[in-house]
């Protein structure tokens, strides 16, 4: 209830900013991360090994997927992670523009689809993550060294990953859906508010990995 | 009220927003070409055109087409038969038929994009639409077929 609510009243643009403050004394009005200096190492390890549990978790890390452009399956019911269904491959585009695009099925909408074993939706074009970002098939020390470097993470800085999650929560994207997914789907641990805290504290600890 | 184009003709429908495609195609329209087959994009048969996209329409919201242009099986074919639809009656392609309607309409979708396509992107293309008469390698005789002639 409370996750709903929050989400809710982020997705209210007049609402978003009292609530983010209201949620960490600690935070700058322009940004969730706590000050630099504020976190320590230890801490901020923590932090990133519930990160990594979150990123490494099939819900958020199958379309996260390489070169070969196939995503990744786990359906509801099931434990086991396969190859998405129907010879899908997204392309190079990600999207699936050079044979069968994604929104074929998986319309753009900000209304959910939590019908089981029917295809999600999000506010936006469904389609892979970067081939850049790829987490499928990589350990936890291989996707912090990947998350904290801009040119494998779209140039983002702590704070920029921070502000990409909550953009994407403001435009219904895949990654607050992660804990939302509806169909009997799992989800990753925690929640999605957990998650943007857990980014921001590893963040101000200077994205410590793991050795 | 909702407005959209559908094989060219504007229409209007006041139905709930949450109300799929095909039930409005079929139900409110009465354009039958998109069929039923499972209700959550998991067959193909109700495959329609949205904006030149091929689309499972029975997961389109009609609430969020407005403006959109439609096209059925029914557009596809009104002026004279589309090559895929002259190659699906050359090679005899279906049996008893419920799947070919959106078979044709995801083929031209592919025709649209890869005007020569190989097998391997026929496959990739058009294994979301199921046919359980197996009719697979005529639907693929057919795509090619129809390449030819496009």
């Amino acid at each position: 209830m409370r996750k709903a609510l929050l989400i809710a009243l982020l997705l209210a643009p007049s609402a978003a900013i009292p609530v983010v403050m209201s949620l960490a004394a600690d935070v700058t009005p322009t940004s969730e991360m706590p000050a630099a200096g504020s976190v320590g190492k230890t801490e901020g390890l923590a932090a990133w090994k519930r990160v990594e549990a979150v990123l490494t978790h099939p819900r958020c890390a199958n379309c996260h997927v390489g070169p070969d452009n196939i995503p990744i399956w786990t359906v509801a019911g099931e434990k086991k992670s396969r190859p998405h269904g129907m010879n899908i491959h997204a392309g190079d585009s990600r999207i699936g523009a050079e044979t069968i695009a994604c929104s074929t099925c998986h319309m753009t909408s900000t209304a959910p689809n939590k019908l089981a074993h029917a295809p999600p939706h999000v506010g936006f074009d469904w389609q892979l993550a970067p081939v850049d970002f790829v987490w499928v098939g990589k350990s936890g020390v291989e996707i912090c060294t990947q998350l904290k470097d801009p040119k494998r993470n779209g140039g983002r800085d702590a704070a920029g990953l921070v502000e990409h999650l909550r953009h994407d929560a403001e435009v219904n994207g895949f990654i607050p859906w992660a804990w939302n997914p509806g169909g009997g789907r799992e989800m990753p641990p925690g929640t999605f508010e957990d998650h943007v805290k857990d980014v921001a504290m590893w963040g101000a600890a200077g994205q410590p990995c793991p050795e | 009220m909702i407005e959209l184009t559908v094989n060219g003709e504007k229409r209007q429908t006041d139905v709930s927003p949450d109300m799929p495609l095909l039930w409005v195609l079929r139900d409110e329209f009465g354009i039958t070409g998109p069929k039923y087959g499972c209700g959550i994009a998991q067959c193909g048969a109700c495959t329609v055109h949205i904006n030149g996209v091929a689309v499972r329409s029975c997961q389109a919201r009609i609430g969020e087409l407005g403006g959109a242009q439609v096209l059925t099986i029914e557009g596809l074919g009104a002026k004279s038969l589309h090559a895929v639809q002259k190659a699906w009656i050359d090679h005899q392609v279906p049996q008893c038929g419920y799947c070919q309607t959106g078979q044709i309409m995801q083929a031209a979708a592919l025709l649209d994009k890869t005007p020569k396509p190989t097998d391997e992107d026929i496959d990739m293309a058009m294994s979301g639409n199921l046919c359980r008469c197996g009719t697979y390698v005529r639907i693929r005789a057919a795509i090619h077929a129809a390449a030819e002639k496009l």
